[in-house]
């Protein structure tokens, strides 16, 4: 009987103990963490946008520079020459992609896109986040859908080239582009009176 | 008396980093060793996790070993091991979000690690402190070479660079089955067969 009350006494010191200790350890970090992920945003923001910054000055370049508004429950941010990015997410391949897209102002044209979360499959899938790949999408046309065609072979000016290897990868991004600009834009139009 | 204290000590070492080898020696802690072994920089971070969970385990188990009712043991290992996780997934995250975005999941999956739970059950219950931390220490750097070994030829073939930087060639054509799964299964089991061939291990 003895032996059992303190193995109870001993687990419940025990886990208050450790409890408390992962408390404080929390309670160090979470403003830490916060910072981080709204620093991440921004500067995902921004690369959108195609404004440059220093890594240690995304807050000041992205107070100065954009505008946060919203409409219908959706949130945008307008740059100063009228630049619009809106975030996005769907499913890739094998788990979530998200990140930025921006638009022209005249609501026809990418102005550009990032990437701030893919599980795709390093070296073929997660190629997506290379620099020479996303910068194809500047100037594309939007508004009747983006088009995947094989590599090298973009004339139309709606049509982003795939990546030998990370067809299904590709494929996936496209369509959460086109989703997401399809739901996102009526609110955007309505919102900056378009 | 102190020679042969000295002696136990570099013997604990040795086993650890050696003879009783995490992973060529008891093929624990694999699953990590496969997933995070892609990418140098990973590894260094995963192997350095692991090595900080496994020391302070080591030193709380250590010290509260005469008061561990045996019963409750396995449990008692777990909640330690799994508070020491939270404390690494959360500073990796503040301080090092590319790392923790990079490793991610793997993290939390150290509670899992088998090397961690296997040294607690095997050393840290019966042994003093100084003795445990030594083993703890020597574990991790098994552990830690291990992943880096394999991380710098899985990284070195499949992106063509070591830490980030170029190392091969322009125009070197990336073996992309390195960076995938079933590369880390064949540098491991290379890793796995030169290890035990130079330890004169034999399968019983």
């Amino acid at each position: 009987m003895k032996d059992k009350i303190l193995m109870i006494v001993f687990v419940l010191v025990l886990g208050s103990i450790l409890t408390a200790a992962l408390v404080a350890v929390n309670y160090v970090t979470t403003p830490v963490i916060e910072k981080n992920e709204e620093i991440a945003t921004k500067s995902s923001i921004l690369g959108a946008l195609g404004i440059s910054f220093d890594q240690g000055k995304v807050e000041e370049v992205f107070a100065s520079n954009v505008e946060q508004r919203e409409q219908n429950g959706m949130t945008y941010y307008v740059a100063e020459n009228g630049d619009i990015a809106f975030p996005y997410s769907g499913s890739g391949l094998w788990g979530p992609i998200e990140g930025i897209i921006a638009i022209q102002p005249d609501f026809k044209r990418l102005e550009g896109i990032t990437i701030s979360r893919q599980e795709e499959t390093p070296g073929l899938g997660s190629r997506i986040t290379e620099a020479e790949y996303l910068a194809q999408f500047q100037g594309k046309r939007f508004t009747e859908g983006l088009k995947l065609v094989q590599p090298g072979r973009t004339d139309a000016d709606n049509e982003i080239d795939s990546i030998t290897g990370a067809t299904m990868t590709t494929d996936a991004f496209i369509k959460i582009l086109n989703e997401n600009i399809r739901k996102a834009m009526p609110a955007i139009a309505e919102g900056e009176g378009r | 008396m102190r020679s042969a204290a000295k002696g136990q000590s570099l013997k604990t070492f040795l086993n650890g980093v050696w003879r009783d080898h995490p992973i060529f020696s008891m093929i624990l802690g694999i699953c990590s060793a496969l997933a995070v072994s892609n990418k140098v920089e990973n590894a260094i971070a995963m192997g350095a996790g692991v090595t900080f969970v496994l020391l302070a385990t080591g030193l709380l188990i250590a010290m509260l070993r005469r008061l561990i009712p045996t019963r409750v043991r396995m449990i008692t290992y777990m909640i330690i091991i799994a508070t020491f996780v939270i404390v690494v997934d959360r500073v990796l995250k503040a301080l090092f979000p590319d790392i923790s975005q990079a490793i991610g999941p793997y993290v939390g999956l150290i509670i899992t690690n088998c090397i961690i739970m296997g040294r607690a059950e095997a050393f840290y219950i019966q042994n003093n402190i100084g003795q445990s931390v030594i083993d703890a220490l020597a574990n991790g750097f098994g552990y830690t070479y291990t992943l880096v070994s394999v991380a710098v030829v899985r990284e070195l073939l499949g992106f063509g660079t070591i830490l980030g930087f170029q190392v091969m060639p322009e125009g070197f054509t990336k073996w992309v089955v390195m960076a995938m799964a079933p590369g880390a299964f064949f540098v491991l089991a290379i890793f796995i067969w030169i290890g035990r061939s130079l330890a004169g291990m034999e399968e019983q």
